[in-house]
């Protein structure tokens, strides 16, 4: 009879073991924000749907300091999820050659990046230009 | 205890054994093979190869050159029409690694690149970045895993051969995991065992390099050949031995003294170019870098570091990204384990104990003497190295012989009889309890971790790059008070999952065997040649006396008996080793000989 | 040497089989100099304080692949891990992370062979060819595509380091998923449409949510995250193939 008895240790906790876990665990809570601001826009559409008065109601209720206060949280999460989402980009993508070279990590993580600020910014002024 | 029905078992999962394992499979795949290895196959130590593996490729170059630098490079030692063999199969073995997946470097069009090694005339090494040996390993392993009738048996420590009516019958393992021992019984067995390095002190093998398996033949009465030839690889880690590979050389470094000086040029070896040229300076063979080491040594003219006299090997000139290139294993090993940036900074070498040229006396086909059994690989004698083995040429080896292994010993099954079952379980049992007496036994009081620096000491204080009759005698005796020191030996474990101090215990006796081979093997050979080189009055090479193998049997409980076997001469008489200018000229006087 | 000879603890985490309900740590004190690696001081416990200690090693420079261990808390290759980086503290080695331990840093290894075995890691070739024929033709470029992934050195730390596979140890994780892309990317291949059905499979990559761990802690820059998460690009499309062509994707 064999005297092996492998012994298996437990999981529970594991992603508070490793800093690294930890990083990821708050790059996947961020999500959340970005799940919970998707259902806010979608509220809003419905508002919009029922007319005018109904998205008056809704844009009111948006100044509520509460929600501005939520606005700000919603945006510092939304930039950290963007930022790891951007550094793990190079794992996720077939190696982009360029000049017989293979572009290094940074250069995909810095242009995903600089893609976004760009997309964001324009958005930005585009609804700021229709508002005024 | 279990046992299992083979046809063919191969003891050894590194490059020898899996090539050995796939011709078997091939040649029959109705064939049962048993693969038995201690250590998963990838771990074995072909991995640890850097530089490449040879077979002539370019148009310039020829067989006629390979078996030229080989026998030459091998101080004539060598079985002539066996080297006419290996080199004649070179190409063809790792183009088959090639159609199999090794992913060789490369020509801008695609055909696979070679580079120049030490003692080569024209470059005709294959490499795969500075990880050739991982490479050949990863691709035959995975490889192997396309054949249903290999089975194997990892981290399975083989103890024992079974043999009954004359001939080899099968193998006693232990399976490492429970501690439970195993008959693996098989019509042939192939021993690939690989090298024995780790009998020496400083040295570039693995932890696995033990020389089990010469040991096990050679108690069944198999001689152990050449066995006092060790190369000393020139150019190694000071402290731990890890190497930096030839190729560091031929890829044009320089190895330069405390004065910055290329001390090669004043050992026959020079002019100093700029740049290699092959078989000259820093592409000699290794004996002679690692001989002119040792002058250097005796005229101050090394760096004292921490572990002892080094000198050093300068690939500044390289450059960093031709470095990162072609040697990108080296620059991390020099980060990590130095702190020497070799872009930057010259690294620290000194010779350490890197190759086995001797073993299991087998002729052309891998046969050993003892009828069913097989060897190849680095624990085998087949006769391709001589006194001194040329760099890259026993990657190919693995593949040449290993696939003659295979098919010969695919061969022997199929015309031989099964064996009695019973009978060679009972002799099964008696090996277990012989072996179990190791850990079983109390009251011993001797360290293994003692006993084995003791022993690895004295080797390289008797057999190291130059040899004197009074210390080969010293190492003599200190290895037979060893053997007697071992019998008390303390196996404090007497548990059975994963007992590696005990499997440590059997090893160390197989290492003192070994060594007793090459010691004895040593102080009767009174002459120079290759790696085997005296100052004691023998400095000359004596081929009216010793242009002969020496054969190591063994004695139980004695010192080994030493007797000479013929050298098979085909197509070259034995001239003088000249490297260098001098060697260019020696070579045109034989041209003009011959014409 | 002598001078600059120092004394480090070591905390080992032991278990035997044979005798222990559970594992436990258990403190040495290990003299070292500036160049021994942490496989050296566990190799020094093993000779001279405590001969039960049982490890795997084999070759000390970084290319066996045998020596993994989990070294304060991170996967790492013992023999290229030094002790002088941790001095004056405490060093603290444990059995890879999410592999069943056999005995003190041993683990057991058989479902990983299991999987390299399952992934059917050999050349299916394309166009066959003789030896007579010579070598395949493939470029410096195409032998770059998969060199990075052919680097593996079957060590395991990337699956200590992926919280996916110690949740469910079926995932084929993510050297196995690495060797599997190596050849599905060799241009001397042509065997990938047998291997995307394990990619598709419910121990395929979809059990991997991008932690990325794994690429940071292999020892040998193969970038199995990469393999991973290339494939499921693949399998997804493999996915909408199936629905486009009659005989488009894996069977
Ligand atoms: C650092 C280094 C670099 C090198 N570079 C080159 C190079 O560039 N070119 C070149 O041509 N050569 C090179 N060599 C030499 C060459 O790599 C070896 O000679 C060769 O790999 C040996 O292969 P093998 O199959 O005979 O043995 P190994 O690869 O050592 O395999 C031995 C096998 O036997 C098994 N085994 C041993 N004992 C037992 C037992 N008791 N029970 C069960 N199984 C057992 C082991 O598990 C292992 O699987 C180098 C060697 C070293 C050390
Ligand atoms: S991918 Fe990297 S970490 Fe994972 S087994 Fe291979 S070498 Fe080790
Ligand atoms: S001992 Fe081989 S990888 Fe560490």
């Amino acid at each position: 009879m064999s005297k092996r008895r492998p012994y298996v240790r437990p999981m529970a906790g594991w992603w508070r073991k490793n800093p690294f876990f930890v990083e990821y665990m708050i790059h996947e809570g961020t999500a959340l924000f970005v799940a919970a601001y998707a259902l806010i826009l979608l509220t809003g559409l419905v508002y919009l749907a029922h007319g005018e008065a109904a998205w008056n109601v809704w844009l009111e209720g948006l100044k509520n300091p509460w929600y501005i206060a939520f606005h700000w949280l919603a945006l510092a999460a939304m930039c950290y999820h963007t930022y790891t989402w951007f550094k793990i980009m190079p794992r996720t993508m077939p190696p982009v050659i360029v000049g017989g070279k293979r572009l290094p990590d940074f250069a995909i993580t810095g242009s995903g990046l600089a893609v976004a600020v760009t997309a964001s910014l324009a958005m930005f002024g585009l609804v700021w230009g229709m508002a005024r | 205890m279990e046992s299992y029905k083979a046809d063919v078992v191969i003891v050894g999962g590194g490059g020898a054994g899996l090539r050995a394992a796939i011709a078997v499979a091939e040649s029959d795949p109705a064939l049962r093979i048993a693969l038995v290895s201690k250590v998963y196959p990838m771990r074995s130590h072909t991995v640890a190869a850097e530089g490449g593996s040879a077979g002539v490729k370019l148009p310039t170059d020829s067989l006629e050159y390979h078996f030229n630098d080989t026998v030459g490079g091998g101080d004539w030692l060598c079985e002539q029409d066996v080297v006419e063999y290996f080199v004649a199969h070179c190409n063809e073995e790792l183009t088959q690694l090639e159609h199999w997946g090794c992913p060789w470097s490369r020509t801008p069009d695609g055909h696979v690149n070679v580079r120049a090694f030490g003692g080569m005339k024209i470059e005709r090494t294959w490499f795969a970045a500075d990880k050739t040996g991982f490479h050949m390993l990863h691709t035959l392993f995975q490889t192997s895993i396309k054949y249903p009738s290999i089975k194997r048996f990892d981290e399975h420590f083989c103890v024992d051969l079974v043999v009954e009516h004359g001939r080899v019958q099968g193998v006693v393992a232990i399976e490492i995991g429970s501690g439970e021992f195993t008959l693996v019984e098989g019509r042939s067995v192939v021993i690939a065992t690989g090298g024995a390095g780790r009998v020496f002190r400083e040295n570039t093998n693995g932890g696995v390099v033990t020389g089990d398996g010469m040991a096990v033949a050679y108690r069944h009465g198999v001689p152990l050949r050449d066995m006092e030839f060790v190369q000393y690889h020139p150019t190694c880690m000071p402290g731990t031995g890890l190497l930096f590979t030839e190729a560091c050389r031929g890829e044009g470094g320089f190895l330069v003294n405390k004065d910055g000086y290329r001390y090669l040029q004043d050992y026959g070896l020079g002019p100093a170019e700029p740049s290699p040229r092959n078989k000259a300076m820093e592409l000699g063979p290794r004996d002679r870098l690692s001989q002119a080491f040792w002058y250097e040594q005796q005229k101050g003219r090394t760096i004292e570091g921490q572990h002892g006299s080094v000198v050093h090997l300068d690939l500044r000139h390289l450059g960093e990204a031709k470095l990162r290139e072609r040697l990108p294993q080296i620059y991390e090993l020099a980060e990590q384990f130095l702190g020497v940036d070799p872009a930057r900074a010259p690294i620290p070498v000194r010779p350490a104990v890197h190759y086995t040229m001797g073993g299991i006396l087998v002729d052309g086909r891998c046969a050993s003497p003892l009828p069913g059994l097989y060897a190849a690989g680095e624990c085998s004698s087949v006769g391709i190295h001589g006194a001194n083995r040329l760099g890259s040429n026993s990657l190919s080896e693995l593949c040449v012989f290993g696939k003659v292994a295979g098919e010969e010993a695919a061969r022997f099954a199929k015309a031989s009889a099964p064996g009695n079952s019973a009978s060679l379980l009972k002799q099964a049992q008696a090996v277990e309890q012989r072996v179990s007496g190791l850990k079983t036994k109390t009251g011993g009081n001797e360290r293994i971790a003692t006993l084995r620096k003791e022993m690895a000491q004295t080797m390289e204080d008797g057999c190291g790059i130059y040899r004197l009759a009074d210390t080969m005698q010293k190492t003599c005796d200190k290895l037979d008070e060893l053997k007697e020191r071992f019998k008390n030996v303390n196996v404090e474990d007497k548990s059975s999952v994963w007992n590696t101090e005990w499997l440590l215990a059997i090893e160390l006796e197989y290492q003192l065997d070994v060594a007793q081979s090459m010691a004895y093997s040593a102080l009767n050979r009174r002459e120079s040649r290759g790696a085997h080189q005296r100052l004691d009055g023998f400095e000359k090479r004596d081929d009216e006396n010793f242009l002969k193998h020496s054969q190591a049997h063994y004695v139980a409980g004695g010192a080994p008996r030493i007797d000479y076997g013929d050298v098979k001469i085909t197509k070259s008489q034995p001239g003088t080793r000249a490297y260098g200018a001098a060697g260019e000229k020696a070579e045109q006087e034989r041209k003009a000989a011959n014409v | 040497m002598s001078e600059n000879q120092r004394i480090i603890e070591i905390e080992v985490l032991r278990y035997h089989p044979e005798k222990d309900k559970a594992p436990y740590q258990q403190v040495f004190q290990v003299p070292f100099t500036d160049d021994m690696s942490v496989l050296q001081g566990v190799q020094y416990i093993k000779d001279y304080l405590d001969g039960s200690l049982s490890f795997r090693w084999s070759c000390r420079m970084a290319i066996c692949g045998s020596c993994g261990m989990m070294i304060n808390g991170e996967p790492s290759l013992s023999c290229e891990t030094f002790l002088r980086d941790y001095y004056p503290a405490r060093v603290r080695v444990e059995a890879l992370a999410h592999f069943p331990i056999e005995r003190d840093l041993v683990i057991n290894m058989e479902g990983f062979i299991e999987k390299l075995e399952s992934i059917q890691p050999y050349i299916i070739p394309k166009e066959p060819r003789t030896l007579a024929q010579g070598e395949y033709l493939q470029t410096p470029a195409q032998l770059g595509a998969y060199e990075q992934f052919s680097s593996c050195i079957n060590c395991m730390l990337c699956y200590a380091a992926c919280p996916q596979f110690g949740l469910n140890s079926e995932f084929v994780g993510p050297a196995a998923m690495a060797l599997l892309h190596r050849y599905n990317v060799d241009s001397r291949d042509g065997g990938k449409a047998e291997r995307m059905e394990l990619v598709n499979s419910e121990e395929g990559v979809f059990n991997c949510t991008a932690v990325g761990y794994c690429s940071e802690v292999c020892p040998k820059h193969v970038d199995p995250a990469n393999a991973v998460n290339q494939n499921k690009t693949n399998s997804a499309a493999d996915y909408f193939m199936r629905f486009l062509t009659p005989k488009g994707g894996a069977k």
